[in-house]
């Protein structure tokens, strides 16, 4: 092995296999000591290298950083490795608590639940466990400063995204005329009944 | 519901669910804890889980059958209790709030995004799922980890301990029961299929809300089927073929 100071993206490699955590860009210029027009190119040449078509590991751009992982081709080898399984898959529930907190947050458990007209503390509560969701400050507005939650880097990482713009904005998920079909039909239920009297 | 660490009839039963698996007593020790949501929880499932492992022959079968029953009926309770409208003692002393046609269109329309949401994300929790990042963590110190036996000790006696029976002192007098709405949507399929809103035309709503779930409960049972052509869409209830 050579003894001459390593090209950069050996340097980089060596921190991501080491780093459980994404690493930024700035994390990555201060422990390589490079500037960042140097490991951008080195940035380049491992995501080739670390392809799924190239590797049983891949370099994921996810929550602001980057970092190494398995293939997912190789994952039932891992799996059965490592003796683990994945974690029970998430309900319907707690994706909503979780789109909730990603197109309205930060917000509290009470606006979760407003939006979704259900109690939602149980599923928080989960999600907090789980690290997705996150109590990032108070709402010092609202009687009893309750906290206000929001999404957390497992939760990018968990979906793949490098932030929180790497997502469809919320109004294009749902065909205009989807809405208005929806609202027409509650206002014209309203016409004919007072409010609260529908089941 | 008998859950005392003496003869506790259904300490060997336990179950497989999408959302659990374990003990039976620790599914109801988590809902009662309100760490797992009663939602969640098919009851219908339970039941037939229990039916399953059900052995007549067993010396202790009526005891079981009864601690099952017991508890089985604690959880329709408590999940009816969830769902059902909050019953106003003294509505004068009550700010009711009043939503406006405007404002549930709006509350709808708000929720339908994020349910759209929701399936985006879990498309792409699911795309991303089998990413092993690297195992690498650092070791803890030496030292540094200390369980100490009290807590230990309180640990086991929280997940053993009886959990509180949940109250019902809370409940109104129930004026509608199940049974009752069953038999007015038996009689109105008789003359065919039967939009919701004709048959709950002239209903209050409590009475609204219960023919729902005996609809529900019965489109389950297969004694009738429920039809909507899109959300938020006229539903027809239709007799059984």
């Amino acid at each position: 092995m050579s003894e001459s100071t390593p090209q950069a993206s050996h340097l980089i490699e060596a921190i991501f296999l080491s780093s459980a955590r994404p690493v930024t860009l700035d994390a990555l210029c201060s422990a390589t000591g490079l500037p960042e027009d140097e490991i951008g190119p080195a940035l380049d040449a491992l995501a080739g290298r670390y392809s799924p078509e190239n590797s049983g590991i891949v370099l994921r751009k996810v929550a602001g950083g980057y970092q190494l992982s398995t293939n997912p081709a190789c994952s039932f080898a891992v799996e059965r490795f490592r003796a683990e399984a994945r974690p029970a898959p998430l309900s319907g529930a707690a994706y909503e608590v979780l789109s909730c907190a990603l197109y309205h947050g930060p917000l509290t458990r009470g606006a979760i639940s407003r939006v979704r007209g259900v109690n939602s503390d149980a599923v928080v509560r989960n999600l907090l466990d789980r690290g997705l969701l996150a109590e990032v400050g108070a709402d010092r507005d609202s009687p009893g400063s309750p906290a206000l939650l929001d999404i957390t880097e497992d939760f990018l990482v968990a979906a793949g995204a490098a932030s929180r713009e790497d997502f469809p904005p919320l109004d294009s998920l749902v065909r205009e005329e989807e809405l208005t079909r929806v609202r027409e039909r509650i206002l014209s239920a309203g016409d004919t009944q007072p409010p609260g009297d529908s089941p | 519901m008998t859950l005392d660490a003496s003869g506790r009839a259904l300490s060997d039963f336990t179950v497989e669910l999408d959302v659990y698996s374990g003990p039976y007593e620790w599914l109801l020790a988590l809902i009662l804890k309100d760490e797992l949501e009663i939602f969640e929880v098919p009851l219908r499932e339970l039941v037939r889980l229990y039916l399953q492992t059900r052995n007549p022959l067993d010396p202790n079968a009526l005891e079981r059958d009864t601690d099952f029953a017991g508890s089985a009926a604690a959880l329709i309770l408590l999940k009816s209790r969830t769902l059902s409208p909050i019953l106003e003692v003294d509505a004068e002393d009550v700010d009711e709030e009043i939503i406006t046609p405007e404002q549930l269109a709006e509350r709808l329309t708000e929720y339908m995004k994020v349910r759209h949401g929701a399936q985006t994300l879990r498309e792409r929790f699911a795309a991303s799922a089998g990413h092993h990042p690297s195992a690498h963590s650092l070791p803890p110190r030496p030292g540094r980890l200390q369980i100490k036996p009290e807590r230990i000790l309180e640990a086991a006696r929280r997940s053993f301990s009886r959990p509180i029976e949940p109250t019902v002192r809370h409940l109104g007098p129930i004026t509608v029961t199940l049974q009752e709405l069953v038999s007015v949507i038996h009689s109105a399929l008789i003359r065919g299929p039967v939009s919701f809103e004709v048959l709950v035309k002239d209903m209050d709503r409590l009475h609204s809300a219960v023919a729902f779930a005996a609809a529900l409960s019965l489109a389950q049972e297969g004694r009738l089927k429920l039809s909507q052509a899109e959300p938020l869409g006229s539903l027809t209830l239709e007799p059984a073929e």
